[in-house]
Order: structure tokens, then sequence, then C-alpha cells
């Protein structure tokens, strides 16, 4: 008897706590829509109040300018620029893995490459773009070349620590059990390591992008960057704000949709480890 | 993974200062400088166009000093650094402190945060060539599309960073305190203070290396002086050795600010928090977005 008074007391709790939690995150769903009206209705008024297309054109005349875009050559310039950006991810990725490996193997390497690698990952964007242009004038290698520069150390800081924190009684239990240095590289170092890599590439991943689109402003006929710059120098304001508008939300969704569950998934095993 | 399981050389160990003082971390540095510098004038060697550690050297004295680059050419270091660092500071601090604002608000507020993350996010994504070419159509060429660049693109990042920073003061302590009874004025100076200075500190830093890019960009695009305009000037007249010069300018005033002043007094005024705290900021630092 005083069981069941217990678990539909329990049980009435259970409901209570779901309703409000249902009840807060209506609530808060609520709010960010909200957020995005105000938003919005802040842009439309301050656009009224400017009165010109050419220098704050309405929320709706940029929307009617992503529909153009999107019906237009939104995929061939998205794609080409998706396309650099990878392929520099993947020569940072080539360099940078290595350069890290080396860094957290030794200890005279890792005072050697702390300096430039630091030094590296405080130079301005800006940099890396013009030198880019230099080195291929308008080409595809542009972009690939500053993604590549800037995600490098990134990768190699986080591979670096990756390698310091490579769990040493799993190697001693490894060579114990006569496992060559082969297979311990294998199956210890590169598993724990691999996540690392990630983790640079995650890190550096908006900062990358940035300094890839940069780089079409420079030296590229094709990507977003180089829409954005072909807008601005027609002084076609609504057609800047809509390719931004546009950069900004695949860049969130990306973030949001991609690198955050691939990055569930590759450290999924420490999970396991730390349940355990 | 194209690593071979290689074991990695360490440097030999013979007996000598010199060897000594070869292997140890200073030692490591002077080392790596030298190779680089060596690796550039190498490369000079290879491709000519390419202007080699001396003559860049040669560029900054006169550069510096105000003599003739040739010509009626003159030396301008100190006009435009000035510029730039009137223009910076004065568009950090609107910056500074509109995220300050903001970011206290979305800390402390559900609704606040519920309405405004999403905006603060979106400028976080912007990139600053964006806010250049932006401020260059509503203002034209003048002072208020560098500073209102470097306000935009430092604002979202200071903002994050103190919301974090409110949003970490443990509600444990705060409540002790309360019932406690421990004053409003000493609660804030010794509960709230302590949390979110580290926070604010890591904010500022971020909004310094991020608004230095913008800055940069937004001379360059559309500056009639200035760091970023002189780099530019330089490019156009195809002297490549007036812009590798002050390309080495701006790196190595941003490299003294964050590695050096910023890193050193942050390290010395929170060196209370225990290093797992100093080692996320160190990492969150990371996620900046130029």
């Amino acid at each position: 008897m005083t069981d069941t008074v217990a678990e539909s007391i329990q049980e009435l709790d259970q409901a209570q706590v779901l309703r409000t939690a249902a009840g807060s995150r209506r609530r808060r769903y609520l709010a960010v829509v909200l957020g995005w009206l105000v938003f919005i209705g802040l842009w439309w008024l301050l656009s009224l109040w400017v009165g010109s297309e050419a220098r704050l054109p309405s929320p709706g005349r940029v929307f009617q300018e992503i529909v153009i875009i999107l019906q237009g050559d939104f995929w061939t310039q998205f794609w080409a620029s998706i396309v650099r950006v990878v392929a520099g991810f993947l020569a940072a990725v080539l360099i940078g893995t290595p350069v890290g490996f080396f860094m957290g193997r030794s200890k005279y390497w890792g005072n050697f490459l702390q300096s430039p690698v630091i030094v590296a990952g405080s130079i301005p964007g800006l940099t890396y773009a013009v030198m880019a242009f230099v080195v291929f004038g308008i080409s595809f290698w542009g972009p690939v070349l500053a993604v590549g520069l800037i995600a490098m150390p990134y990768v190699a800081i986080n591979v670096a620590e990756g390698v310091r924190g490579v769990d040493r009684r799993l190697v001693e239990m490894s060579t114990a059990y006569g496992r060559n240095e082969r297979q311990v590289f294998r199956h210890v170092t590169v598993p724990s390591v691999l996540p690392f890599v990630f983790a640079g590439v995650r890190l550096s991943f908006s900062l990358a992008w940035k300094v890839g689109t940069l780089t079409e402003v420079f030296g590229s006929s094709k990507g977003i960057g180089f829409q954005i710059r072909r807008n601005y120098q027609l002084f076609n304001m609504p057609a800047v704000i809509a390719w931004v508008l546009l950069f900004v939300l695949f860049m969130l969704l990306v973030e949001r949709f991609i690198l955050v569950r691939l990055e569930r998934r590759l450290f999924r095993w420490r999970q396991w480890e730390r349940d355990a | 993974m194209t690593v071979a399981p290689v074991a990695i050389p360490e440097a030999p160990a013979p007996p000598g200062r010199i060897r000594h003082w070869l292997r140890s971390p200073v030692g490591a540095q002077v080392t790596a400088a030298v190779v680089f510098i060596g690796a550039w004038q190498l490369l000079t060697l290879i491709a000519p166009r390419v202007p080699g550690p001396i003559e860049v050297v040669q560029f900054l004295y006169i550069e510096i000093t105000g003599g003739s680059h040739g010509g009626i050419v003159r030396g301008q270091f100190f006009q435009h650094f000035a510029i730039t660092l009137q223009r910076f500071s004065l568009g950090l601090l609107i910056g500074f402190v509109g995220g300050l604002f903001v970011g206290v608000l979305i800390g402390v507020s559900g609704l606040a945060r519920a309405l405004l993350n999403d905006t603060v996010l979106v400028l976080l994504t912007m990139p600053a060539f964006v806010w250049a070419f932006l401020t260059t159509m509503w203002f034209g060429i003048t002072w208020q599309a560098p500073v209102l660049t470097v306000a935009f693109t430092t604002f979202p990042f200071v903002a994050i960073n103190v919301a974090q920073g409110v949003r970490a003061i443990t509600p444990e302590l705060k409540h002790m305190s309360t019932a406690f009874e421990v004053g409003r004025s000493k609660q804030f100076r010794h509960l709230i203070v302590p949390a979110v200075a580290g926070y604010i500190f890591a904010g500022l830093r971020f909004a310094i290396i991020v608004g230095w890019n913008g800055i940069l960009l937004s001379e360059w695009f559309s500056g009639q002086a200035g760091v970023g305009f002189r780099t530019r000037y330089w490019f156009d007249a195809n002297r490549y050795r007036g812009f590798v010069g002050w390309v080495i300018v701006f790196i190595v005033f941003i490299v003294v600010v964050d590695r050096v002043i910023l890193n050193r007094l942050q390290k010395r005024a929170f060196h209370w928090r225990d290093a797992s705290e100093a080692d996320f900021i160190e990492i969150e630092e990371r996620q900046v977005g130029l």
C-alpha cells in the first residue's frame, strides 16, 4: 500500500518534471524564435530609417536576393570553395601531423618547433591571403595554400598534445606481451592520436574558412569570397549581404550538424572508458 | 597518417658547453630562428623576386628613421603606426564595452540568452573582411570604417567569453555566501569579480588578436593611412621588400602584445587558478576566428 502511494507520488513528480521541462523547452524555443524576429525587425526598422537600398537593404530585399542565388549558381560557388578548403585541410593534416608527432615525441624538437608554431598561429589572415596570391596568382591553389598554412599549427599543437598523452602503461604492456614497435604504433599510438588530429581541424575550422574566403577575395574567379568581392565592387549591397548570410548559415549548420556529431563519434571510446 | 614508426633521434649528447647549450630549450629556439633565416636566405637564391632578410632590414631602417627610399618617397613609420593604434584602441574600446554589456546580460538572464545568443553567433561567424567591405560601403574611405570594423569583429568574442564567465560563477558559493549573510559588495568583490575576471581577460585577448586582423584588412581595402594602408602601398608599388617589412612589423606587434605581455600578465594575475582551468582557457583560445 505504502509502496503504491510512494510510486504514484513518484509518477506524479516525474510527470510534473517532464511537463515543466517540456514547458521550459517550449519557452526557450519561443524566445529563440522571438530573438530572430527582434533581430529582423530591428534590421527592417533601421533599413527604413536609412532609406537607401545601396546602404542598408531591407530583410525582404535580401531574402529575394537569397532566393535568386539559391536558384542560380549557389552550388557551383559553394562547391568551389568547399573543395579548396577541404584540400587545404588535407595539406594541413599531412604536414601538421608529422610536425606535431616530432614535437610530442622529443623534448628537443618540442622546443625547436614551439616558437615557429606559436608565431605561425598568430599571423593575421591577410598575410596568408596576399602571400597565396603572390605565389599562385588567380588560381585554385591559392586558397588551398592559405587554408593549409593557417590550419597547420592547430593540427601540430593538438597532435603533439595527443602524442604526449599516449598511455605509457598501454605501450609498456604491449611491449611486455611482445608486440613490436610497428604494432604498438598501429594499434596504440594511431588510435589515441587520431582524435587530436580531428580536434586540430575542428578548432581551426571557422578560422580556416574565413581565411579561405579572404584568399578568394584576392585571387580567384570562383567561390564565395569572389562573389562577395564582385558584388562589393558593383556596389550591390543586397547581394553582398545575401552571400554573407548564406555563408554564415552554411558555417553554423556544418558546425552544429556535422562537426559536433563527428566529434562525438570519434571521442565515443573515451566516454566508454570513463563510464567503465 | 604517413608517419613511419621510427624513433625520433634526440640530439646527441657529447661533452662541451656549447653542445650542452644547443640542446637546452633556449638553444633549440635560437637554432630554430637561425635555421628559419637561413632558409629564407636560400629561398631568395632560388626565387630572386623574394626579398631577402638583409634587404628587408635595410628597408625597415629607412622606413623607421624617415630616410629616403629613393626619389621623394620617405620613410613614414611612426605616422602610420600611430594612426592605426588610435583607431585600434577606439574600436577595441567600443567592442569591449558593448561585448561586456551584452555578455553580462546573456550570462545573467535566460531570456536574454535565448534572445541574443544566435545573433552573437552569427556575428562571430562573419569574416572580418566582410565588415571591412560593409563599413566602407556605409562610410566611404574615412576613419569610421576601420574603427567600426574593429568594434564589430571584437564585440562577439568579448560577449561570448563574458557570458561564459558569468555562468561559471558557482551557484553553491553564491547560496552559501547569501546564507552566511555576506554583504552584496563583499560578494561582488570576492565571488563575482574573481570568477569573471579570467574570462574577461581571455575575451580581451581574443579581441586584440581578432581586432588587429580586422583593422589591417579594413585599412588594406579602404585606408588612406595606417599600417594596413602602408603595407598595401608597397605591395601595389611592386616593392616586395616594403611589403614583407611591414608584414613583419604587424606580426611582431601582435606576437609581442599577445604572447609576451598579455600571456605573462594573465599567468601572473590568475596563477591561483588550478592548472586545468588555465588549460581550458588556453584551449578555448584556439577557437578564435579571425
